[in-house]
């Protein structure tokens, strides 16, 4: 999945949860989420990233989050979410550590 | 009616009669948007939420009535004010359009002067009604008593503790402020931000709060007092509640000794805390190791003290105050915020001062802001 948004904001955060959990649930597998172009993350859509990764910790899975932008990478060390998401520079780094 | 912030979709698939539109819309002050087409306007809008919706009615492959149908389908969008353009004046089309909840609709033919105007009546029609719908809530809580933060700070010998709180665009929101008096001796000091914004974000305060405080006092009558571990029960019945499940918040919670002055912090998914250091004049970052409240069944808490000295400060602050605005685009810098603080230091002001150029800038507040502050005075 891509996050196409510069901003993820409220406005997109409640839609993108429920879309990440009824992935989940059909699929079962884990969630690679690039979010290469999102420049700007705020606590409504990362309550909703974190919301997802809750319901995949239940069912055995993860959210994978790919090529971060560095502040965003940042706030995640600083609040210790990079413990509980798997995170990856690029798809190839993630294919090699998680397939 | 000044629009500077007013943002507009156009849509319309005559390219001349588009531009015409837009350039007047540009000219009374409004940001516009143009689509040739329903399904390019559908493709702005999972960007970009708009103020209002200006849409032709006569267009191919999709038109006015189906890009409505589209619009009304998702949460997201269907109550953005939404008006048509007709080219001549259909009674059906008016009917039709006014059973797709459009708010008004005006014929081509009227002077570009007059659909500007129409769209400001509309739009200041929707934010009379959002204001009135916004107070009813405003006095209803007002009515209830219930308050987010406290109104009055705790006295502690040799301690000034003070904060300051935001809400983002005046409505309430996700953080939270507690000073909880377990007994003579320990003073608890509490900063949550419950992850969301505005009123969804609020309402959840409330049982955060509830668990909270009562974690502290039983922690408190059990004897075993440690701030992780009261943030480890709290996490324990937070995981646990259905009620919660999707809603996770960061705490910071401060243990205050009356009698020694001792200081002892855990934090939950928390930003880490500043604390100015008077002997070498300088910010030292204080990282917690727990995670967000509710997220696993263990949070990995730990507490550790803070030793302050006379004339050192202690900063703990929610993300609003790390989050920039510049232009149109935001961003989250928390080395921002402690470069500003370390100036701010360095210029000797006080925490008034501080609270005073927050005050200034809430304007540009991108979430809601909290910030506490303990002086070692003595």
């Amino acid at each position: 999945m891509e996050v196409n948004l510069t901003e993820a904001n409220l406005s997109h955060s409640e839609r993108f949860k429920s879309e990440l959990i009824s992935l989940l649930n059909e699929k079962q597998r884990s969630i690679w989420i690039n979010m290469q172009q999102v420049t700007y993350v705020d606590s409504s859509f990362l309550g909703a990233l974190v919301a997802a990764l809750k319901h995949a910790i239940s069912i055995q899975r993860d959210v994978v989050l790919i090529s971060l932008q560095k502040d965003i990478d940042d706030m995640l060390k600083l609040i210790r979410l990079d413990k509980v998401f798997k995170i990856y520079n690029t798809e190839q780094e993630a294919k090699q550590a998680i397939v | 009616m000044a629009n500077s912030s007013k943002h507009i979709l156009l849509v319309d698939d005559n390219p001349l009669f588009l531009k015409l539109l837009a350039r007047a819309f540009d000219k009374a002050g409004f940001n516009c948007y143009t689509a040739s087409s329903g399904s390019e306007a559908l493709l702005y809008l999972q960007k970009q939420v708009p103020d209002a919706i200006l849409s032709d009615y006569e267009m191919p492959e999709m038109n006015g009535l189906e890009f409505r149908r589209n619009i009304l389908r998702e949460d997201r969008l269907k109550d953005i004010p939404f008006m048509f353009l007709t080219g001549f004046d259909d009674e059906k089309i008016r009917y039709s359009g006014l059973d797709l909840q459009a708010i008004d609709y005006v014929i081509k033919d009227t002077p570009v002067e007059v659909i500007i105007a129409k769209v400001n009546n509309l739009l200041h029609a929707v934010n009379k009604q959002r204001e009135l719908s916004e107070l009813e809530i405003r006095q209803t809580v007002a009515a209830l008593n219930i308050k987010a933060v406290p109104e009055k700070v705790p006295a502690v010998n040799g301690l000034a503790i003070d904060f300051w709180h935001q809400d983002y665009q005046q409505i309430p929101g996700g953080d939270f402020i507690d000073f909880i008096e377990a007994d003579g001796r320990y003073l608890f000091i509490v900063l949550g931000d419950i992850m969301g914004k505005k009123w969804k974000a609020w309402f959840f305060t409330f049982t955060y709060l509830s668990y909270i405080r009562a974690a502290v006092r039983f922690g408190v009558s059990d004897t075993d007092n440690s701030t992780a571990s009261i943030l480890q029960k709290i996490n324990n019945v937070i995981y646990h509640d259905d009620g919660l499940r999707d809603i996770l918040s960061s705490v910071a919670l401060l243990r205050v000794n009356r009698e020694t002055g001792q200081l002892s912090y855990a934090g939950a998914g928390d930003l880490p805390l500043l604390h100015y250091r008077a002997a070498t004049q300088q910010l030292v970052q204080i990282n917690s190791s727990g995670l967000l409240l509710g997220l696993l069944p263990e949070g990995n808490y730990t507490e550790q003290d803070i030793i302050m000295n006379a004339g050192d400060e202690l900063f703990i602050f929610t993300d609003g105050l790390i989050d920039f605005a510049f232009g149109e685009n935001k961003k989250s810098d928390y080395t921002a915020f402690a470069a500003k603080l370390q100036e701010h230091m360095a210029n000797k002001q006080s925490f008034n001062e501080l609270k005073h150029g927050l005050q200034q800038q809430s304007a540009q507040l991108v979430d809601d802001s909290s910030i506490i502050h303990i002086q070692k005075t003595t």
